[in-house]
């Protein structure tokens, strides 16, 4: 019922394969109960009571959750585990978290505010991703020559980006620019930062850059910082609800929709990991600098949650999954093995990265950009 | 034996376990039928139906659609009725609900099934003269074009309909020209453009379809009002104009390279809903984005498909990049652009209401459902949909009430700035509709006519139309034969003007259908629908 008391953030969880899994998962769990009724008359050995456990979990991981393969692995160790998908900043603050065994939001400031009101022995990081932007071959050509983009590299300069920003410079604005003169800002299309991490994590960068290359610390720099940073979400207009469906329209829209997209690297990299890839042509991916890791953090809420905390940051089959499914594991191996078995180029060591504001100073520039408290 | 009933009496103590499911599933009226999703939609979402059908083939999720305008459907969903009828909405796009804080809070999964954008299409010739084929045009070049009459267009109202409330928008977006998403103060300052682009829309319609149908009829010369050069709608719909064939002209899509709004179809399932009913909507969902599908949806609708990986028909390869124009993210800007829209930009418009005050009109209240239809559109209904289909600013309302023959005609003009008075007026006028005589509809239709001819004659440049609400058969004066042959030889500048035509309480439905197919004009029917909602659904035409 969680996801009904939360709308907003259920949108279109697990959409590209996770609900064909799913409805595989389920039809395969109706099997095996007929299947138990039926032969636990006829003699055969009872298998192992399964354990149902319950999570709260910032909906970009659905679709790990529901990989068959990795329900298999939890089935295997007495598990059941059933989600919900939320948005890491209502499962911080307005989801009834009685109903679950763990919570398992995407940022380590949701985790910390999680743990202030649900103590734990303990929490799990089993991976993270850094936030990363989706383009297009031709963007980045005209970012290199707007100085964004170093030549050559994948660096897209955060300090460069909001100078042109602060001017409301339009593409069509950029010398030379015959590829993509759209009359339109140059801006990262983002989600909603009220509802999203995402766009969370983007405001907690910005924040960075404008605050003098240091994290906002306090109620003052969160109010100097945001003439600079409001613009990079309100002059973007409506936004959408979730990184699936912003990552989903610059998969499928192309270059005119979304010329840039501020995603996790993971969904890129899950995408081209995955045995069909749909990536557009001259998909390019860049990361800011700086950038922000988001450090998807389970707080168990129950003894049981502290199992899939557990299994999840130790069961190697759980942790190759993780890796397949585009997440930068604590051991960098299994996340690069999984890159290199596709013959793909691994994704560049990132040293220029900060920690994102504290709860409280997040949800304090949340709050003045509009974002109901 | 024995062990296989046992078994099946398990398995069926399981399942009826199943049904009162502990996270307290929603039962009763809520949960009619399994395999049955009830959707509000927009209706130019018709054209999936055999795609549905496939759908409920493949899946045994069968979706009954039924069909709303945008602001309609958002005004049911916040209100909470969409929660007591449907499992599901469908409409263009979720933008316009994501606004309002109370709608938004109703809805959970939403899952976009394809899109399309908002553009022109226009007779190939006139684009030709133009210089419009094959180049890359703007809506400020548009804009000038339309300023200067050098075309003509219809679109939809924006308050009935996503399409014109699309185009609104963008336009809007476009001429203010800042890159960045509208603002209040912007919204304002280019009301000057905004007035010559709309200058030259000569059709307005309450739907889609009747929109098309009007163009097409006036492009073959079956119906009376003059021919329009283009219109402003989904890609999709022009495309499948195009497809039908029976156009004299094909439409040549202008796609604005300074950007367009686009409808990404979002199939959104409501908070709230029994698990069944979400599984349903994963289950259909799963099964309209595959490839296959999609491909199918693309062909024969001509909407562009929603997954990633599938190559798009030559029909939707644009010359220039499609850009997406930044839609407002306040309803309060949205809100300010649609009531100058209505009040200052559009073309005004001039009504004359026949309204019915023979002797039946006293039983069941009907004079008081008049009397409060007007009132309703005066501004006593603040709903949603309320609020922009009132009395305009500028628009010429006349009042001709008729029992055994017309009776005086009473005018007002609403003013340009502060509408509230003069709105007042009209709803006191209408407070003083008493009921008594016969019924003479032919006489008071003409006099109608005579009255518009005079107002045209006076100020040709308004939208004008005739409503005609009785509710009962014609009984005085003039009948239908010598109404058609006063249609045949009404001077030329009434032959645009249509009759829309109310069927209320015994009215006699064939002739009221005659009266509008001759004039080019529609019937609503206030038997299955309250009065006021009528005259509300018709403020969409006029």
């Amino acid at each position: 019922m969680a996801a009904d008391e939360y709308p907003a953030m259920s949108v279109a969880g697990g959409r590209r394969s996770g609900r064909r899994m799913l409805s595989w998962v389920l039809a395969l769990a109706l099997l095996a109960v007929i299947g138990f009724v039926v032969f636990r008359d006829v003699g055969a050995p009872a298998p192992p009571a399964v354990t149902t456990v319950t999570g709260v979990i910032g909906s970009e991981k659905l679709a790990f959750f529901a990989d068959p393969r990795v329900k298999d692995v939890f089935t295997a160790n007495g598990l059941d585990v059933r989600v919900d998908p939320a948005g890491s900043r209502q499962i911080a603050t307005t989801v009834d978290l009685d109903a679950y065994d763990f919570a398992f939001p995407s940022s380590s400031p949701a985790a910390d505010k999680l743990l202030a009101a649900h103590p734990a022995a303990r929490t799990y990081a089993p991976f993270s991703s850094p936030m990363a932007v989706a383009t297009f071959a031709p963007i980045v050509e005209l970012l290199t020559q707007a100085g964004v983009v170093a030549p050559g590299t994948q660096t897209f300069d955060m300090r460069r980006y909001l100078e042109l920003t602060s001017g409301s410079t339009r593409w069509d604005q950029l010398p030379g620019n015959t590829a993509f003169p759209a009359r339109k800002n140059v801006l990262l299309s983002t989600t909603a930062p009220c509802q999203s991490n995402s766009a969370a994590m983007y405001l907690g960068i910005a924040s960075y850059v404008a605050n003098k290359e240091s994290v906002v610390g306090d109620t003052a720099a969160a109010g100097a910082v945001l003439p600079a940073v409001s613009p990079l979400f309100r002059d973007q207009g409506y936004l959408p609800p979730s990184t699936e469906v912003l990552f989903e329209d610059y998969l499928s829209a192309g270059m005119g929709r979304v010329p840039m997209a501020l995603v996790y690297e993971a969904q890129y990299v899950a995408e081209a990991l995955s045995p069909d890839p749909a990536l557009p042509q001259g998909a390019t991916l860049l990361y800011p600098s700086p950038t922000i890791f988001s450090r998807h953090t389970l707080v168990p809420l129950k003894p049981a949650g502290d199992r899939i905390g557990e299994l999840l940051t130790t069961n190697p089959e759980l942790i190759t999954l993780a890796a397949q499914h585009g997440f930068r594991t604590p051991d960098p191996r299994a996340f690069s093995d999984a890159v290199t078995a596709r013959g793909l180029l691994q994704p560049p060591t990132l040293v220029d990265v900060v920690e994102p504001p504290s709860y409280d100073n997040l949800e304090g520039m949340l709050t003045s950009l509009g974002c109901p408290a | 034996m024995r062990r296989v009933l046992a078994a099946a009496a398990v398995l069926a103590v399981l399942l009826a376990g199943c049904q009162s499911s502990p996270s307290g599933s929603t039962q009763g009226p809520r949960d009619p039928e399994p395999g049955l999703l009830r959707v509000l939609a927009g209706s130019e979402l018709a054209d999936m139906a055999p795609i549905l059908d496939e759908a409920a083939a493949a899946t045994g999720v069968r979706v009954d659609l039924q069909f709303a305008g945008t602001l309609d459907g958002a005004e049911t969903v916040a209100s909470g009725a969409a929660a007591q009828s449907y499992d599901a909405v469908w409409f263009s796009s979720n933008r316009y609900l994501a606004l309002r804080p109370k709608a938004q809070a109703k809805l959970a999964t939403a899952t976009e099934i394809m899109s399309s954008p908002v553009v022109l299409g226009l007779r190939r010739s006139v684009a030709q003269q133009l210089g419009w084929i094959g180049r890359p045009v703007t809506w400020s070049e548009i804009a000038e074009a339309a300023g200067a009459e050098r075309f003509t267009y219809g679109m939809t109202d924006p308050s009935a309909s996503n399409s014109g409330f699309s185009t609104v928008v963008a336009v809007a977006t476009a001429l203010v020209g800042s890159g960045a998403a509208l603002t209040v103060e912007q919204a304002a300052s280019t009301e000057p453009a905004l007035r010559s682009f709309f200058a030259a829309q000569t059709l307005a319609a309450g739907s889609s379809g009747f929109l098309q149908d009007a163009y097409v009829r006036r492009a073959a010369g079956t119906d009376p009002g003059p021919a329009v050069d283009g219109l402003i709608n989904y890609e999709s719909v022009l495309l499948a104009m195009n497809a039908v064939g029976n156009l004299p002209e094909p439409l040549e899509l202008i796609r604005p390279a300074d950007g367009v709004v686009t409808a990404e179809y979002p199939l959104t399932v409501l908070a709230g809903v029994p698990d069944r009913v979400r599984d349903e909507h994963r289950k259909l969902t799963e099964y309209l984005r595959t490839p296959d599908v999609q491909r199918a949806i693309m062909e024969r609708t001509h909407r562009r498909p929603a997954v990633p990986g599938i190559p798009l028909a030559a029909e939707l390869n644009s010359p220039t990049t499609l850009v997406e124009l930044p839609f407002p993210s306040t309803a309060g800007i949205v809100d300010v652009l649609l009531t100058s829209y209505f009040d200052k930009i559009r073309r005004p418009s001039r009504t004359v209401y026949v309204l019915d005050t023979s002797g039946s009109m006293s039983k069941d209240d009907r004079i008081g459902q008049l009397r409060r239809s007007l009132a309703g559109l005066a501004g006593a209904d603040t709903s949603l949909t309320g609020q922009f289909r009132r009395f305009r600013g500028r628009e010429e309302v006349s009042l001709l009430p008729f029992s055994s023959a017309p009776a005086p005609v009473q005018t007002f003009t609403i003013k340009e700035d502060d509408t509230g008075p003069d709105r007042q007026r009209v709803a006191d006028a209408a407070q003083q509709l008493v009921a008594g005589g016969d019924t003479a509809i032919y006489d008071s239709l003409e006099a109608a006519y005579r009255l518009a001819g005079e107002q045209i004659r006076a100020e040709p440049d308004r939208f004008t139309s005739i409503v005609l609400m009785t509710d009962g058969e014609n009984t005085s004066g003039a009948d239908l034969s010598a109404f058609r042959s006063y249609i045949g030889t009404r001077p030329p500048e009434l032959r645009g003007v249509p009759v829309f035509c109310i069927l209320f309480g015994e009215s006699d439905n064939a002739e009221m259908a005659e009266i509008a197919a001759l004039t080019g004009g529609r019937t609503f029917d206030a038997r299955t629908t309250s009065l006021p909602e009528v005259f509300k659904e018709i403020r969409g035409y006029v």
